[in-house]
């Protein structure tokens, strides 16, 4: 206990005593204050602004209107159109992802010859700027030049609307983004993979289990952990992914890959509905937040579970 | 059984050569010690011989038939590890069913659905369950079964991965010094208790340590390997009592064997310091030669009655003690001559450091060494 | 027969291996390609698989023509204003994270995770008012700024867990010498954990090379366009060849390419060090 005389006594110790307790936040203070200005207040703006019918024309006007908004939204197809438009998209990537990625890690994990090289042009897909993916892919989707299209008309198989047609949009934006995250998936598993002790192999390969087997029963439970956060992590980025998915198809064809952050940006910019936009967004918002909380969840059981 | 014979095993990492031409014959039921220090190839011959590791030239024959290619579970061995590999994410009664379910698994049984089905049927079948339960009544970890390896204390994992080699009831057991994580007490406690597994179960054991007490007291043969290279094969005893060479010599035995280089002739040898003493039977050559005597026939007399030596230091152990001593110079100055030699005495010692005493040799305990080939002579 | 099986086995697993590789490559290469090609072969004859070696030399005057050296500086621009800003503020706030026990460090942890979550078009409109009320609009040095909000968070993450795996004790013996905690984290913290560093730093500047959505919305002039937005104007236009866009795009992703493999192993550690649990 400090009593006033102890405190006029030791002057010294007492002040370094509050300083000790106000250090740590003068370590996170700039980096709080940072986010507080430059996304907690927009944030809190962007919420405010739901709830008005705010237009481009006049961005900082704009009349309260409740949950007007809101209303529309939930009941406006195009709203949910995006809504699965987007769970479809994420969906897709996280588990092609991490089942490619998955893979390559496991096949990339033995040493071989020129295993670093190989490693590295595997990861080059990653490192490629979205812009850049955008473009490429754009390029190769082209309905009359590009290369896809030229190599089934070798085949004989004929031209595919691959951003032009609407049973195919979606899956052609997806497949540009699987080719751009999946390495990262790879790269995750095999730091996981080496974490696995090597008398663990062995003693599975003594106690008679095949390549698969040994997979299944050891190697898998493992990297569980780290797949499960890998698999948020591609869910809340593909909810927010756009240069890839505005530049391929820009929303269309007739809105199947119109995913949320699109359909924000077509509402702001397009439509001038800068309140409507606001809305949207907190909606994705909460969607990301809703799968974060599944995920704590099912971790949480899971590593239960495990140690028991 | 089985009867195991080693034909000029070889094994190379890239171009280092870490096993050198291991030829020996081992009889069925022994229990085989690989005895040697950090690095010396123990470690690497045992995966070799449950094939976790190919040879690069030899071959190993278990009962006359080649088993140079064959994987693991087609030689029927088990394979305790030192680090226990224990599958982490199992129950301890999954961690012995394993081998058992594998035994019985199917290639189609890999099938997504059918794996978790096929297992579960698998593991709860009754006779997996009467195997396991069995060994696991054998090795007290009844009341483990539905426990995780991350729960159990270091004796207890030791004794599941124990378990798990015993349900496969292999014909050849293989031990990579499993003792060696645990704490000494355990070690002595865990040591009986493989030694009683090896004489209830009547099998070949062939177990790895560089601990010298450890297979002195298990082993019913011994190879002591340096190096790569065979050093010694033989008994307990008769790798005490005639070490193949210095190297032996001074691994086996605690303290070690003492080497005094001496220039012998006849019956008669003269020591570093420049005095003579008479051994008790004709040295095995003439000249200068390297002399072995282990402790416990090293006996401290009074200072003029032997070989004058000084007390560097005295370890009181309580049964015994181990005295440190150092010849001295017979040029008059009193100079301590040559490296310390070591003696072993009953009871506390009334000797003190800094003490001139004398030092005296068990007749016949004598060992010789040839100086430049290390190797023993007679 | 355990053989065949064992060969058949390395072999299904190369041919996929080599799969993959082709994948991975092919559109990089195809876009060196393309930048070799002439418009007349690209819609009309047909783009070969070659790439016309021989036209290499004409590329950069064409790059000049479009002025992609000047976006590109603006992208290099942003990246490294991104990664310096994102480096102070990370260190510290990291290791604030890593060292102290206080109350509402779960929130701050929480806050700093909530931003990966924030679709960044949710904040265009409101960011936009802000900087137009500072004058940041149409200003690179306004576009660092909300970059590095979101990149940040990701450096205090890395930098975080590799703090964590350096024993308190060698801090302690530094203050025991009189080393004051600001001087603890510079002296001894840093030095030690610089390989996270760096990745922290890689994904920084990636994040700012990246940069296309408030490029596109906050920026106005022309000279100001990073190389993104840049790209993406060119692909539009019909005055610029596709050869040059392609060039561009490929010049676009060099530079990251290259840090990219330079440091992947340490992003790779330092990303999944709280992840793993073996």
């Amino acid at each position: 206990m400090l009593t006033d005389q102890m405190k006029a006594k030791h002057p010294r110790i007492f002040r370094s005593r509050a300083r000790t307790r106000l250090l740590p936040y003068l370590f996170m203070g700039p980096a709080m204050l940072y986010i507080a200005i430059f996304v907690m207040i927009p944030l809190g703006r962007g919420i405010q602004l739901s709830f008005t019918d705010t237009k481009l024309i006049n961005p900082q006007g704009g009349d309260p209107i409740g949950v007007q908004n809101y209303a529309e939204l939930l009941t406006s197809e195009r709203f949910w159109n995006s809504f699965v438009v987007t769970v479809s998209y994420s969906a897709a990537i996280v588990i092609f992802s991490l089942v490619l990625g998955t893979l390559s890690a496991v096949l990339i994990n033995r040493s071989f010859r020129g295993r670093a090289l190989t490693r590295a042009v595997l990861t080059l897909p990653y490192a490629t700027p979205n812009v850049a993916v955008a473009l490429i892919f754009l390029w190769m989707y082209n309905q009359s030049s590009g290369i896809f299209n030229e190599s089934l008309s070798v085949l004989g198989i004929g031209e595919v609307g691959w951003l032009g047609d609407p049973d195919y949009g979606l899956f052609s934006v997806i497949v540009a983004t699987l080719w751009k995250v999946t390495p990262f998936v790879m790269l995750v598993v095999v730091a996981a993979l080496q974490s696995v002790p090597e008398e663990l192999y062995e003693a599975s390969r003594v106690d008679g289990a095949d390549v698969l087997s040994t997979f299944r029963a050891i190697v898998l439970p493992h990297l569980m952990p780290t797949i499960r956060v890998v698999a948020l992590l591609m869910t809340i980025w593909s909810i927010r992914r756009f240069e890839i998915i505005y530049l391929l198809t820009g929303g269309g064809p007739v809105e199947t890959t119109n995913v949320l952050v699109i359909n924000i940006y077509q509402q702001a910019f397009q439509s001038q509905k800068l309140g409507m936009a606001a809305a949207i967004g907190v909606l994705g918002l909460l969607l990301s937040l809703a799968v974060t909380a599944v995920f704590f969840v099912l971790d949480r059981r899971a590593s239960l579970a495990e140690s028991q | 059984m089985p009867h195991i014979s080693f034909q000029e095993v070889t094994k190379n990492f890239g171009k280092s050569t870490v096993i050198h031409g291991f030829s020996a014959e081992i009889d069925d039921g022994e229990f085989l010690v690989l005895l040697g220090p950090s690095g010396c190839g123990k470690s690497t011959m045992l995966r070799v011989i449950a094939g976790l590791a190919d040879m690069s030239s030899g071959a190993i024959e278990f009962d006359g038939k080649i088993i140079n290619g064959l994987e693991p579970k087609e030689r029927k061995i088990a394979f305790v590890f030192q680090s226990y590999a224990l599958y982490p994410h199992m129950s301890v009664y999954d961690n012995i069913a394993f081998p058992l379910i594998m035994d019985r698994f199917k290639p189609w049984y890999h099938v997504p659905i059918i794996n978790s089905i096929a297992r579960r049927i698998l593991r709860n079948t009754a006779e997996v369950k009467s195997k396991v339960e069995e060994v696991a009544h054998m090795l007290e970890l009844e009341p483990m079964l539905t426990r995780r390896p991350r729960t159990l204390s270091g004796g207890q994992r030791q004794r599941v991965a124990v378990a798990r080699a015993l349900v496969r009831d292999p014909d050849l057991y293989l031990l990579d010094e499993p003792l060696s994580n645990l704490d000494a007490k355990l070690r002595t406690q865990m040591r009986s208790e493989i030694t009683d597994l090896y004489k209830k179960v009547k099998k070949s054991f062939i177990y790895v340590t560089h601990d010298q007490v450890e297979a002195m007291t298990m082993a019913t043969k011994m190879i002591v390997m340096n190096d790569g290279e065979i050093r010694q094969i033989g008994s307990p005893e008769e790798v005490y009592h005639s070490p193949a060479d210095t190297f032996v010599a001074k691994f086996i035995g605690s303290p070690p064997m003492n080497i005094v280089a001496v220039t012998a002739s006849g019956t008669a040898a003269e020591l570093p310091n420049g005095e003579k003493i008479s051994l008790g039977s004709e040295a095995p050559k003439t000249g200068a030669v390297l002399m072995g005597v282990r402790p416990e026939h090293v006996r401290v007399v009074a200072a003029k009655k032997g070989v004058s030596a000084v007390v560097e230091s005295v370890e009181n152990l309580g049964a015994e003690s181990i005295l440190a001593l150092k010849f001295v110079s017979q040029n008059g100055d009193s100079e301590e001559v040559g490296s310390k030699i070591l003696a072993k005495v009953g009871g506390s010692s009334v000797v003190r450091a800094g003490d001139t005493v004398g030092v005296e040799f068990e007749p016949s305990a004598f060992r010789w060494f040839d100086v430049d080939s290390q190797l023993a002579v007679d | 027969m355990k053989n065949i099986r064992k060969f058949a086995a390395i072999f299904t697993s190369r041919l996929v291996l080599i799969g993959f590789v082709l994948v991975a490559a092919f559109p990089i290469y195809w876009m060196f390609n393309t930048s070799l090609a002439l418009d007349s072969e690209l819609f009309g004859t047909g783009q070969e698989f070659l790439p016309h070696l021989e036209r290499v030399g004409e590329v950069p005057q064409k790059l000049e023509d479009v002025g992609i050296f000047g976006l590109l500086a603006n992208s290099a621009f942003i990246a490294t204003g991104v990664t310096v800003l994102s480096f102070i503020l990370a260190v510290m706030a990291a290791y604030g994270l890593s060292r102290f026990k206080f109350h509402g460090k779960g929130i701050f942890g929480f806050v700093l995770f909530s931003t990966q979550m924030m679709p960044e078009a949710l904040l265009v409109v409101p960011l936009f008012a802000l900087f137009a009320t500072f004058g940041l609009l149409n200003s690179l040095t306004g576009l660092v700024l909300a970059n590095t909000a979101f990149s940040m968070p990701v450096a205090v993450f890395i930098i975080k867990t590799a703090i964590d795996k350096i024993p308190y004790e060698i801090e302690e013996s530094a203050r025991v010498d009189g080393c004051s905690p600001a001087g603890q984290l510079g002296m001894i913290v840093v030095p030690l954990v610089l390989p996270s560093l760096a990745a922290a730093a890689v994904i920084n500047f990636f994040d700012g090379w990246n940069e296309f959505l408030f490029a596109n919305t906050f920026i106005r002039q022309q000279e100001l366009w990073p190389a993104s937005v840049g790209l993406a104007q060119f692909m539009g236009q019909y005055s610029t060849p596709l050869s040059t866009v392609m060039a561009a795009a490929l010049l676009f992703t060099l530079p990251a390419i290259v840090f990219f493999l330079l440091v992947q192993r340490q992003i790779v550690s330092g990303l999944t060090a709280g992840a793993v649990k073996g």
